[in-house]
């Protein structure tokens, strides 16, 4: 009976396995091997040990690649989840009119990316783009957003932090979960917003920070489209924008397998990227145990 | 009948249909025989171009077709360089023929990416004689033709008339100290300090800055076009000439603020269309891009300005080809080269020329009159003569070397590093190509 049980659930299970098993765990095994290899996509691997590993040690283009993607990770993942917080407890005063508003931050999420990638290219254009116009106007200074090395890396951050959105309406549903009454009592103690922030709303939605945290840096470090689009030339090019400034990690690596083809050089990028993301994720998680109250905490 | 046994004819039904369907669905994956359509061959030619260009290219095909009983060419626009690079890594390909660039062919061939063509090309009697030598010295890779070009593109200098005049110069510049002394004379400068018109413009920094090079006596890929040389003392000699008298004397910040505002390349928009720019070096297909965006532009064409304590550099421009080829994984590879061989004819290569406003790959078409009908074409077709026609290296590391070319030129331009420190940060990364 058991057996049979069990038979019957492999049954229902083997379309998800097999395609687990065909489309993720395979090509996943099989890049661990061509990250040892000489592989060009159209001729037999040559195995060549750790070549590849030791060739990004010394690509000068690597090591600025995986700089741009940590500083974007750095600093786009605090923000993120400052303005997305910032944004929700905004977004949760009952004030008139709030579902338009909830509306209007959320819709740049749902525009596709593409579309906001050459949106974006024409707003920073230092001749007639809109932002440096309004900087400008508050006489502020006016950079070359898409031309200056400096500034190629912050564009890319502008252009990811447009779709807060996304994480502003899981805080938005976080902090619905938060017990009024746990407020009222604050507020006869005589606690301000300050204090009710800080020893409720904050410890009550920990743990959905760290959710927050541990997608925003998996996302960051793996960034592709928004720089990709930026940085590019025209089409059937990839360019990594002024100086490499918009070079992202992902970008390097699509460059190296279908630009390049050389797929075992992108395979151990791929590992090592693998790699640097299961070590950031750890170090939060670790750390995790002191700021994130879960339940009676 | 008891449940048991419905219950294990249902299972046998279901694993049935599954072995069906996954059958049906490998029977589906590829074929080895060639596709025929009312008993003739089909070639797929898959191809890069789009719009108008693909329109006269499909009249070309439709001649093909009518010219024989044996094959029919059926043509497909596809512009993703990434799609083709993916139809050419299965098994079976989706395509027969196709089109690239010649810097593209070494890295190919090296990858047995291409059908070498001299098995076919001496079955069918064909010679490469007729071709233009520095176009075939890009599409042959270690011995093997693997691709025939079908077009050529040389540069030369493109300038606007009524600029000139109102510059009061009288002719357009001979020498490179003529030309640094046009581009001061042409690039104005607002009294806010912006800049408004540039003498010497700059469609590709790529393309701009090696013909330079070549212009200035170097070499991008060393003396036998097969190693890397980023330092040349012409290639850097060129950098410092484009950094001197453009972007350091007017401002590296000054120049990209304005050249971020121009309109889209080969657009009505475009920057030299609008009189922001007095001068490029581009190829010949400006003539029929001038006369559907500016037709009342008045412009002219000369050589390339040469530097003057060295005449033998006279004439000097780059050569880009446009190739067919014929991908390992073709299904119709005998038929697909008929249609090549075809295509690469000397009638069917100057129809193709005329209608795309590109030069010819044969040497004998360089005189035809039918040219005569293109605005200043001539000058891009007598330079092809030139001994002095220059092309990148088609090695195997060729896309890299050019995209840490692009990142580094691009960076001397913006003033982020000089153009020594530019050059020999290439020369620090091409060490690397060839290893994994």
């Amino acid at each position: 009976m058991r057996r049979r049980q069990l038979l019957w659930g492999l049954a229902f299970a083997a379309p998800w396995l097999i395609g687990f098993a065909v489309f993720i765990a395979w090509p996943i095994i099989a890049s661990a091997y061509y990250s040892l290899t000489n592989f060009n996509l159209f001729q037999s691997p040559q195995f060549v040990g750790t070549a590849n590993y030791r060739a990004m040690a010394a690509d000068p283009v690597f090591w600025k690649s995986l700089q741009n993607t940590l500083y974007l990770t750095a600093v786009g993942v605090p923000l993120t989840l400052l303005l997305s917080l910032g944004c929700a407890l905004v977004l949760n005063l009952p004030v008139r009119g709030q579902p338009l508003y909830r509306a209007l931050v959320y819709l740049p999420t749902i525009v596709p990316v593409v579309v906001t990638g050459y949106l974006w290219r024409w707003l920073l254009n230092v001749q007639y783009g809109y932002v440096d116009r309004i900087l400008g106007l508050l006489h502020l200074p006016q950079p070359d957003w898409l031309e200056n090395p400096r500034w190629g890396t912050q564009a890319v951050l502008l252009l990811t932090l447009w779709t807060v959105g996304g994480p502003t309406v899981i805080y938005l549903a976080s902090l619905k979960n938060v017990p009024r009454e746990l407020y009222e009592a604050a507020k006869v103690d005589g606690a301000g917003a300050v204090a009710r922030f800080r020893h409720i709303t904050w410890p009550t939605i920990s743990p959905v920070t760290l959710f927050q945290i541990v997608v925003s840096v998996i996302a960051y470090l793996q960034i592709f489209t928004q720089p990709y689009l930026l940085a590019q030339d025209h089409l059937n090019s990839s360019s990594g924008g002024p100086g490499n400034s918009m070079l992202t990690y992902s970008m390097y690596l699509f460059q190296n397998a279908f630009v390049y083809l050389k797929m075992g050089y992108a395979s151990a990028m791929a590992w090592v990227l693998f790699l640097v993301t299961m070590v950031v994720t750890a170090i939060v998680l670790l750390t995790s145990r002191r700021w994130v109250h879960v339940g009676s905490r | 009948m008891n449940k048991l046994s419905g219950r294990s004819r249902a299972l046998r039904a279901a694993a049935g249909l599954a072995a069906t369907a996954v059958a049906a669905m490998a029977a589906g994956c590829g074929n080895g025989s060639p596709a025929t359509s009312g008993g003739r061959t089909t070639v797929t030619f898959d191809y890069l171009w789009t719009g108008t260009e693909a329109q006269k290219l499909q009249q070309i095909i439709a001649q093909f077709n009518a010219s024989q009983k044996q094959i029919k060419v059926v043509g497909v626009a596809n512009p993703d360089m990434q799609k083709q690079l993916a139809s050419m890594s299965s098994s079976t390909g989706s395509f027969d023929i196709s089109d690239n660039f010649g810097n593209n062919v070494g890295s190919w061939a090296a990858k047995g990416i291409l059908t070498p063509l001299n098995g076919y090309m001496q079955s069918a009697g064909m010679s490469t004689g007729d071709f233009i030598p520095a176009a075939m010295d890009e599409v042959t890779y270690k011995g093997q033709v693997y691709s025939l070009p079908i077009a050529v593109h040389d540069f030369e200098l493109v300038y606007n008339k009524a600029e000139f005049a109102a510059a009061g110069i009288s002719s357009p510049p001979v020498t490179t100290d003529q030309l640094a002394a046009d581009i001061g004379k042409l690039t104005k400068v607002g009294k806010n300090g912006q800049i408004t018109q540039l003498g010497l413009g700059n469609p590709d920094t790529g393309t701009t800055l090696t013909t330079l090079g070549y212009v200035f006596g170097g070499t991008w890929d060393g003396p036998h076009n097969d190693a890397p040389s980023p330092q040349d003392p012409g290639d850097l000699a060129a950098l410092n000439f484009y950094t001197k008298n453009i972007t350091d004397k007017y401002g590296a910040a000054n120049v990209a603020k304005f050249t971020a505002g121009w309109g889209q390349y080969g657009s009505p928009q475009d920057p030299f269309y609008t009189g922001k720019v007095a001068m490029i070096i581009d190829g010949e297909w400006q003539p029929v891009m001038i006369s559907e965006n500016a037709p009342h532009l008045d412009w002219g064409v000369t050589d390339i300005p040469y530097p003057a304590n060295d005449p033998a550099l006279k004439g000097t421009t780059q050569l880009t080809a446009s190739t067919l080829f014929i991908p390992a994984n073709a299904p119709n590879k005998q038929a697909a080269f008929t249609f090549l061989k075809y295509l690469t004819s000397p009638a069917a290569m100057l129809k193709f020329s005329l209608a795309l406003g590109n030069l010819p790959a044969r040497t004998s078409l360089l005189d035809n009159p039918a040219f005569n009908s293109i605005p200043n074409f001539s000058v891009w077709l007598q330079a092809l003569k030139s001994p002095n026609v220059h092309t990148l290296a088609s090695q195997p590391y060729s896309q890299q070397y050019a995209s840490d070319l692009a990142t580094a030129l691009n960076s001397a331009l913006l003033g982020s590093v000089t153009p020594a420190n530019a050059l020999a940060s290439v020369a620090s990364q091409a060490k690397s190509y060839g290893t994994p």
